[in-house]
């Protein structure tokens, strides 16, 4: 041990007196932060005593040097931020070059520091580096905006702070765009939500740093624009002053410098910041919600001032429609007086928003919230008619923006307005090991990806190919519902969305879907991911779930918006494949492969059908009737359906055709039952051609029997039935004699070929026609996937039976402008053989090349 | 000690976690993974149009045993994730020198 000194005495009972200030300062902090008061004024009085600490040293070392200097805190210190364990950064400014005693004054000055324990950042600055400040380094440009000085020379202080007022007009735009571009680049790492189940209170969206953010932003950008809008100050503050107590309670249980508000960390705070209730949970889970709170506020702040402090291209004022205006912000009331008093138009704003892809501006936004939080408008308020109705439905179709113009609405509490059941999953929070988001954030995220799976190769043109995509949409609204509640979540939120259905008067298939899609919606991830799909069993009974193709596409998509709403990292490109191949392998068992599972007479469905038959329909005809039908007919069917299909069936005839025209919603419904004969499907098809009918979609099935039901879905487009008083009559004449053989469709439909009105332009694709003799024992399976055209099914179906071969079972799907048609068919009672498959291609591939 | 490497069909995750679960092993890794053995994958079809499936998905289960342990740990993995069929997947051991423990720095044994 070397010679103890005067000079290391007093250098030793600096740092002790310095030691035992941090202590008591540090103590008072911890006292606050255990009553949980660690906020603003506990964190400014560490910061005092902090400045002491610093201003005694600057005194001791400033024997080194003759130099004049200033030493200042920044950053979260120069805020008066200062936390248990955050670290102090320094500005130390020279009015000379820096050399030997300069040096030897920053280690006399940071050497005690480091041995109490802080980590200490410092710039070390020339006062003439301030003549032009090197623009290099937004941080530390930034970090100047917070500069407070804390000893030194009062003319180096002066000159340090002229020297800084007189550069900054010219690179505060410059670094206001670096704020902006940092600001992005930190959300980002969060994946752009607040709603983390264990945030950042530090660096998270909506946090600390986002308050400071906010206030830099209207600071810097006041110069851009005249008159920037305040950013709500006693919100901000008051959002800051909570954020403050969590984070200094997460410094002193970590004993470091932790910012991430774990689940085990979320208890303490509960604890020490007094919540009140009945369990942990509950505690938690009332802390956790006011968190999210006053992120949310926070990032509407942010959000606001960063569009006046870096307003977009300008944009001239535009009225767009009923009492609204298209501004720099984005969507707003012209009218605000009208907006207030009509709740029921406030969701056209979205609706502009979301068919321009801008958002709704904040003051409309702000109107939205502050009319609903005083009248508290109950569900139907925003959907008075049919049209509104619609309307809304109509707004939830898949598009770029939804899922943001929802974040908005959900904001603003107008989602939950007009679907309370969301209201009770909002910050809902559930912990297990997988899930990263609050629940109603997970929902809307969802509804990201299904933006997102719009542009995925594999799965955008299963998406674009849904009937009523809004379906989808609505159903992820709801597929997690059941979370706030007892009892199996799908279950649950099956329940939940009931009212919602009633309120918004959906059709019974909308209904269906709905119902359907929630209760299965953990269905095919389970059975994806957790069993063996190479094993057909395991392919077929899932394929059973399903009523039509539709259905399983949208759980498909549902899926894999579901799972990739879990966490970043959770919908892997290997689940992704392994949810296509179940899908692929499900759709092709649908459309392939259902034609050898043919109904069983003791199976429950007949047994129900059979229970529930009406008293006109005896056991014998009912049970003869299905025979030999494939097993997918009871799924696609309803009873009410089977039962009419067996009374048009009665007595038929040899030539004869019992069937029934019904309207359906904007379509039409053919239901066709005969005894099975060469060219029916055909000659059924051609008289629909004839009349200008679209057919979207159908099925043909054949009993053993030799019983022929067709069913068609079929689109009027040209309205021949509404603007001809006797068009159904005419319609009645012509497939009666075209199925009895007193007229020749082929003849009807050449006259009609000819005419221009029949031609329409198509985008041209390459037809595909497929033959598949492994999904079936009995069926060779066509499969036709080409561009959809007047007539096209006749004439296919014609090639078909002009080649003598049998057509027992048909689905029909017209997805755009894509027909896709799926036969199975026979010659002489078995699969075709490959000679035969080769001419009909040829015939087929000629023909469907015509029609192009 | 040795480490054994198993490659698997994703289902039977569960059976082996469970067979192991009975041995006392609890700690392993689980990584999806993509590739082929003699099942070189298959052609599917979509809607008329063939693509390939040429890398199937499996699993990759990773334990370290103790040398006593290795055969009886094979041989539960074999049992749990055996089916007969092709792509049943592939068991390998490794030798490992060392081990630590992170949050304690110390030497497995």
């Amino acid at each position: 041990m070397g010679p103890v000194n005067g000079k290391d005495v007093d250098q030793a009972g600096l740092r002790l007196r310095l030691s035992a200030s941090l202590d008591a300062a540090r103590s008072e902090l911890i006292d606050a932060t255990e009553r949980g008061e660690g906020g603003r004024l506990a964190l400014a009085l560490h910061s005092e005593c902090i400045d002491g600490i610093v201003r005694g040293l600057v005194d001791t070392a400033r024997v080194q040097t003759g130099a004049a200097l200033a030493v200042c805190a920044v950053g979260g210190y120069g805020r008066r931020s200062q936390f248990l364990h955050s670290d102090i950064d320094l500005l130390v400014v020279f009015d000379r070059a820096i050399g030997r005693p300069e040096e030897r004054f920053i280690k006399a000055l940071l050497h005690p520091l480091w041995d109490l324990k802080f980590q200490v950042g410092h710039h070390v600055r020339e006062i003439a580096d301030f003549d032009a400040i090197d623009t290099s380094n937004p941080e530390y440009l930034l970090s100047l905006m917070d500069l407070r000085p804390l000893a030194g020379d009062r003319e180096m202080v002066d000159r340090l702070e002229r020297a800084i007022a007189s550069s900054a007009p010219q690179w505060r735009p410059q670094i206001l765009d670096a704020l902006v571009t940092l600001t992005d680049e930190r959300h980002s790492e969060f994946h752009d939500t607040l709603y983390q189940l264990e945030p950042d209170v530090k660096d998270g969206p909506g946090a600390l740093r986002d308050v400071w953010a906010t206030r830099m932003m209207l600071h810097l950008g006041g110069e851009r624009r005249h008159a920037p809008r305040p950013a709500s100050p006693d919100r901000l503050n008051d959002a800051e002053e909570f954020l403050m107590r969590i984070r200094s309670g997460l410094h002193l249980d970590a004993g470091r410098n932790a910012n991430v508000l774990s689940y085990e960390l979320q208890e303490k705070a509960a604890e020490r910041l007094r919540y009140t209730g009945p369990d942990v949970r509950r505690r938690v889970e009332a802390l956790m919600t006011d968190y999210f709170k006053d992120a949310r506020s926070v990032t509407r702040a942010l959000g606001r001032v960063r569009r006046v402090a870096v307003p977009p291209p300008p944009t001239s004022i535009r009225l767009i429609g009923q009492n609204l205006m298209w501004v720099v912000e984005g969507i707003t009331f012209a009218d605000v007086t009208a907006a207030a008093a009509a709740p029921a138009e406030w969701m056209r704003a979205f609706e502009a928003a979301v068919s321009r892809n801008v958002p709704v501006a904040d003051d409309a936004l702000a109107l939205i919230e502050r009319e609903q939080q005083v009248h508290n408008h109950a569900p139907e308020a925003f959907h008075p008619t049919d049209e509104h109705r619609q309307r809304i439905v109509q707004f939830l179709r898949p598009r770029p923006g939804l899922s943001a113009r929802l974040s908005e609405m959900r904001d603003c509490g107008l989602l939950g307005a007009i679907f309370p059941e969301l209201n009770e999953i909002s910050c809902r929070v559930t912990r297990d090991f997988y899930h990263k988001y609050t629940v109603d954030e997970h929902t809307l995220l969802t509804v990201r990806n299904v933006e997102r799976l719009l542009v995925n190769p594999r799965f955008g043109p299963v998406l674009r190919e849904l009937r009523a995509p809004e379906m989808l949409v609505l159903s992820l609204l709801y597929h997690d519902v059941g979370k706030a509640r007892d009892g199996d979540h799908s279950i649950v939120g099956a329940e939940m969305a009931t009212g919602m259905m009633s309120r918004l008067g959906l059709d019974e298939d909308a209904r269906q879907t709905i119902d359907f899609l929630i209760r299965a919606h953990l269905k095919m991830s389970r059975i994806a991911f957790r069993r063996d799909t190479e094993e057909p069993e395991v392919v077929r009974q899932f394929a059973s779930l399903f009523s039509t193709e539709e259905h399983l596409k949208m759980l498909v998509l549902l899926t894999l918006a579901d799972v990739g709403a879990v966490s970043p990292d959770t919908l892997t490109p290997w689940k992704e494949e392994l949810l296509w191949r179940l899908y692929v392998d499900a759709y092709n068992q649908m459309t392939l492969g259902y034609g050898d599972d043919i109904i069983d007479r003791e199976q429950a469905l007949v047994a129900a059908l059979q229970a529930s038959r009406p008293a006109d329909i005896s056991e014998t005809e009912m049970a003869s009737f299905l025979e030999g039908l494939p097993r997918r007919y009871l799924i696609l069917f309803s009873p009410e359906a089977i039962y009419g299909h067996v009374r048009l069936s009665r007595d038929i005839r040899p030539d004869e055709a019992h069937f029934v025209l019904q309207k359906k919603a904007e379509a039409w419904e053919l239901t066709v039952v005969s005894l099975d004969k060469p060219f029916l499907f055909s000659n059924i098809c051609g008289v629909l051609a004839y009349f200008g009918m679209d057919i979207l979609r159908g099925h043909a099935l054949t009993s053993l029997a030799g019983t022929a039901l067709d069913v068609f879905e079929f689109a009027d487009s040209d309205q021949f039935f509404e603007l001809n008083s006797e068009g159904r009559k005419e319609f009645d004449r012509r497939l009666h004699e075209v199925i009895n053989g007193q007229a020749d469709v082929t003849s009807l439909l050449k006259s009609k070929e000819r005419s221009v009105l029949f031609r329409r332009a198509l985008v041209p694709r390459t037809p595909v026609v497929y033959f598949d003799n492994g999904h079936s024992q009995r069926y060779t399976v066509l499969e036709i996937v080409a561009e959809d055209a007047p007539g096209l099914l006749y004439r296919v179906s014609r090639a078909i039976s002009d080649h003598g071969i049998d057509v027992d079972l048909v689905l029909i799907s017209t997805e755009g402008q894509k027909a896709i048609d799926v036969f199975h068919i026979t010659r002489g009672g078995a699969k075709l053989l490959e000679d035969a498959e080769a001419a009909l291609k040829a015939d087929l591939e000629r023909m469907l090349k015509e029609s192009a | 000690m040795k480490l054994i490497k198993a490659i698997v069909r994703p289902n039977m995750v569960d059976n082996i976690k469970e067979a192991l679960g009975k041995m006392n092993i609890a700690g392993m890794t689980v990584t999806e993974v993509r590739g082929h053995g003699r099942q070189k994958g298959h052609t599917a079809v979509y809607r008329g149009r063939e693509y390939e499936v040429s890398l199937l998905p499996k699993m990759e289960i990773e334990v370290v045993v103790p040398d006593s342990s290795v055969d009886e740990a094979i041989k539960a993995i074999i049992g749990a994730a055996r089916t007969g069929e092709i792509g049943d997947g592939r068991v390998f051991v490794m030798p490992v020198e060392q081990g630590y423990n992170i949050r304690t720095g110390e030497k497995d044994v």
